[in-house]
């Protein structure tokens, strides 16, 4: 008898696997390995976004224990619980924190994990990249915080104006710090762009057209677009930065014909695009939990989306209105000024939208909606001292006063971190398999929408009596002690709020009601995978025929929480259970078209990670370490991209 | 990437060039973030024009034109060569790729020695004004990518001689064509604006 051929060798593999049940194998292709080296080789979607997210979360309680600090530090007049050299190391990296290493990692984190379970795929694009996106977050983060810790903090404030952070008024290595961690950071902020970007794109279920794509998936997509647009330039400030202070480049001297306004216009060039990167997704989220609530699709669907994209164009237009106060052309100034004060259009349609869908719904108010009924009422307000802000002659009064300090805390955590809270406890019975605890929740809601009144609102009064930011300490008799006092009483309550949520997921975790997959009898696709998912996702792709797959059609048809009727055929998809396949679409209409294979675990993504981290941070303390790691980077680029499966070379 | 298994009911493929690949989205993705900073380059150029009386200042002379003419009409003209060895590899012709980016990486390298000649000869340094400081900056930035591109190309041309593409598989040729041609077209407005402009405005 002749040797058997390759083809039945293969089939009888394939005969012997029959034993083995479908789920089995897809486990066993998809899981990760064991032991330390799995962990660190892991590139499963989301337990890389679980990672960002407890990551971000930790710098999160980090900025705001430097915030309390401050908070402490204000209570009275004259105080010298913190000198003044700490005090600025400690705004500036509260501020640093915050912008860079929390909002926009936690956000995109989120996307991360939601976003390929929405659409129906089974990772994302680039599983590796992703990985890779992880670690250079934790090396550029911790690399900060070290440096804090450790005496060297940056200390010019969040945003680092020239002069004060040139070489001659910072030497030392804090400014450094900045310069090259935030650059290093943006890598993995731009990677995770590039990944949500290609996946939404790409990687969506058959049938899921742009018009039946869920608003958080649209809100995402918007945001990715405007991180590879931002992202690059505020990268090219903190290099030349970092070239002035380093080599002699004189980009910012005057005496050489440089200008330290070239600082204040690339910062804010990506400045202001990041608020909306921040807000963006907090929109999308907001407009998912509204829909799940008042059980009804999203009002006016097709002009939320246009204003989400017309929010992402038209931020890339007001950066001037951090600038008023500088000198510029008054024409120019009054054309940013009328676009500031035109983004509120946009915003508007978002607004009423969501009112438009809750109206004549009796929404349960679970802590889910509770937070989003904060948001309402906390960023309306800072929507409103915004459009005064826009206005200049009113800007010239309040700019760099306590007055603008109230306003962005008020639409940053009004606008970005009640709805990511909204966010949490509403995925967290997906991500965990349990409920949180919904008395407790529901306590720490009150007592975080109190206390941040408590703690912001005095801000604005402060400010009009003058008070000026980023100051240690001030002189009594001015006003300023009363508002301050309570301010700082008011820090103390929103703090405890965010103690009793920590408390409150970390217990869940162990002792949370069982979640069944589906408890807020949500329509969107991630509702329709176990919980938590396992980490293929979906057993069979599904195929989408409407915008919330899971809810009953118009025409009174059924329900389909397991997605019985809406599953893709082995004939079409052909699937090949020991290869990570998932199904690739057409970016309009979402017609299959073919199977992407997807990249398994590698250590790469984390040598790569310290190779570019080696470049970077090296920088700070000699040049050396920019041609050392590339040179690193360059072989674990290599080793990475190098196809190593025999099957690939047929 | 495994083939499918063989099945008559099968329509699905698994390679793919163009806007059906997601590698092609990743390649557009970076060029489109890449472009974003030469465009700050440039727009802080004419920022520090528009402030400066005299452009260049201190007395420095505006740039020689052969020299850097010449290494960029090889520079543009790399894209040829570069372009053929993509269509031939598209018809399955691994003669032809391995032939046309070999000839096209000589003219790569022949743009990064002129361009080194011309910088070491260059009478101001980095730390000389800021009008020094840009012009090494955008000279660095862009040569840098051009390095990316040799590095990119010597990496691809090593696999195609080891037999790894065919007329089906070979995103990563084209991946390397695409920001070729990207760090090829960015150094239009470049090239335009740190040599013809002082010369001619």
């Amino acid at each position: 008898m002749a040797a058997p051929s390759k083809e039945e060798t293969l089939l009888q593999g394939r005969d012997r696997e029959e034993s083995l049940s479908k789920e089995e194998i897809l486990y066993r292709t998809w899981d990760r390995r064991p032991g330390l080296i799995g962990w660190l080789s892991q590139v499963n979607h989301k337990a890389i976004a679980i990672r960002y997210i407890v990551t971000a979360f930790t710098f999160f309680g980090f900025a705001g224990i430097a915030a309390l600090l401050m908070r402490t530090q204000l209570i009275q007049s004259n105080l010298s619980f913190l000198s003044p050299e700490t005090y600025n190391e400690l705004f500036t990296t509260h501020g640093t924190t915050m912008m860079f290493l929390f909002a926009i990692p936690v956000m995109e984190a989120v996307g991360m994990y939601v976003v390929p379970l929405m659409i129906g795929c089974r990772d994302m694009a680039f599983p590796r990249l992703n990985a890779f996106g992880y670690w250079v977050f934790l090396i550029a983060g911790g690399t900060v915080w070290v440096a804090l810790i450790t005496g060297n903090g940056p200390d010019a404030a969040w945003f680092n104006y020239v002069p004060l952070s040139s070489e001659e008024y910072s030497p030392g290595i804090g400014i450094d710090v900045w310069t090259t961690a935030i650059t290093f950071m943006e890598i993995a902020t731009l990677v995770a762009a590039v990944e949500m970007i290609a996946t939404i794109l790409k990687l969506r279920a058959p049938g899921m057209s742009l018009n039946r794509m869920p608003l958080f998936v649209w809100a995402m997509l918007v945001t990715s677009f405007m991180i590879i647009f931002a992202m690059p330039t505020v990268m090219l400030a903190s290099v030349m930065l970092a070239l002035d202070r380093m080599v002699g480049t004189h980009f910012f001297n005057p005496a050489a014909g440089g200008d330290p306004l070239l600082w204040q216009h690339l910062f804010w060039v990506f400045g202001h695009p990041e608020v909306y990167i921040i807000l963006i997704p907090a929109l999308g989220m907001i407009s998912t939990i509204v829909a799940t609530f008042a059980r009804r699709s999203n009002a006016a669907y097709t002009l939320v989306t246009v204003s989400l994209v017309a929010i992402g164009f038209l931020s890339f237009g007001l950066w001037v209105h951090h600038m008023f106060t500088t000198g510029l052309p008054w024409l120019s100034l009054s054309l940013f000024a009328a676009a500031s004060m035109m983004i509120a259009i946009p915003s508007g349609v978002q607004v009423f939208s969501w009112i438009s869908t809750l109206w004549g719904t009796r929404p349960s108010l679970e802590t889910p909606m509770l937070f989003i009924l904060g948001f309402f009422f906390i960023f309306v307000i800072g929507g409103i001292t915004g459009v005064m802000v826009a206005a200049i002659p009113f800007d010239e009064q309040v700019h760099d006063t306590y007055f603008v300090v109230a306003h962005f805390h008020y639409v940053l955590i009004g606008g970005g971190v009640f709805p990511l809270v909204a966010a949490l406890f509403y995925w967290f019975p997906k991500v965990t398999g349990r409920m949180m605890h919904e008395g407790i929740g529901k306590f720490s809601f009150w007592l975080a929408l109190i206390g941040f009144n408590v703690l912001f609102f005095p801000m604005h009064i402060s400010g009009f009596l003058g008070m000026p930011r980023q100051v240690y300490t001030y002189q009594d008799g001015l006003g300023w002690d009363t508002p301050n006092l309570i301010s700082t009483v008011g820090a103390y309550m929103y703090g405890l709020s965010w103690l009793i949520v920590l408390v409150n997921a970390v217990w869940s975790i162990f002792r949370g009601k069982q979640a069944p997959p589906n408890p807020w009898g949500a329509g969107t696709l991630e509702w329709a995978v176990p919980s938590p998912p396992p980490p293929y996702n979906f057993e069979t792709m599904p195929v989408v025929q409407r915008q919330f797959p899971l809810w009953p059609t118009d025409e009174n048809g059924p329900a389909d929480p397991n997605l019985e009727h809406s599953k893709i055929s082995d004939d079409i998809f052909d699937p090949q259970l020991d290869q990570r396949e998932t199904t690739g679409t057409r970016i309009l209409d979402a017609r299959l078209e073919r199977k992407f294979f997807l990249a398994g675990p590698s250590i790469f993504p984390l040598l790569l990670a310290l190779s570019v981290g080696i470049l970077f941070i090296g920088a700070i303390f000699s040049l050396w370490f920019v041609p050392i790691g590339a040179v690193l980077s360059l072989i674990c680029i290599l080793g990475w991209l190098w196809p190593r499966n025999k099957e690939e070379w047929r | 990437m495994a083939t499918t298994k063989t099945s008559t009911t099968s329509v699905l493929t698994t390679y793919a060039t163009g806007p059906g690949s997601h590698g092609w989205w990743a390649i557009m993705l970076l060029i489109m973030i890449e472009s974003t900073v030469f465009a700050g380059l440039i727009a802080s150029y004419f920022y520090f024009f528009s402030n400066a009386t005299v452009w260049p200042p201190d007395g420095i002379k505006p740039p020689d034109l052969l020299i850097p003419t010449i290494y960029s009409i090889i520079l543009w003209a790399s894209v040829i060569p570069a372009y053929v060895a993509d269509r031939s590899l598209a018809n399955g012709n691994l003669g032809g790729l391995k032939l046309w980016r070999a000839v096209a990486t000589a003219m790569l390298i022949v743009f990064l020695i002129m361009k080194g000649y011309e910088y070491s000869h260059l009478d101001y340094l980095w730390d000389d004004t800021v009008y020094g400081s840009m012009v090494w900056m955008i000279a660095g930035f862009h040569s840098s990518h051009v390095v990316v591109v040799l590095l990119k190309t010597l990496s691809t041309q090593t696999l195609a001689w080891k037999g790894f593409f065919n007329a089906k598989r070979r995103s990563a040729v084209q991946a390397t064509t695409l920001y070729w041609l990207f760090v090829v077209a960015a150094w239009i407005p470049l090239y335009a604006t740190v040599y013809l402009f002082p010369n001619f405005a």
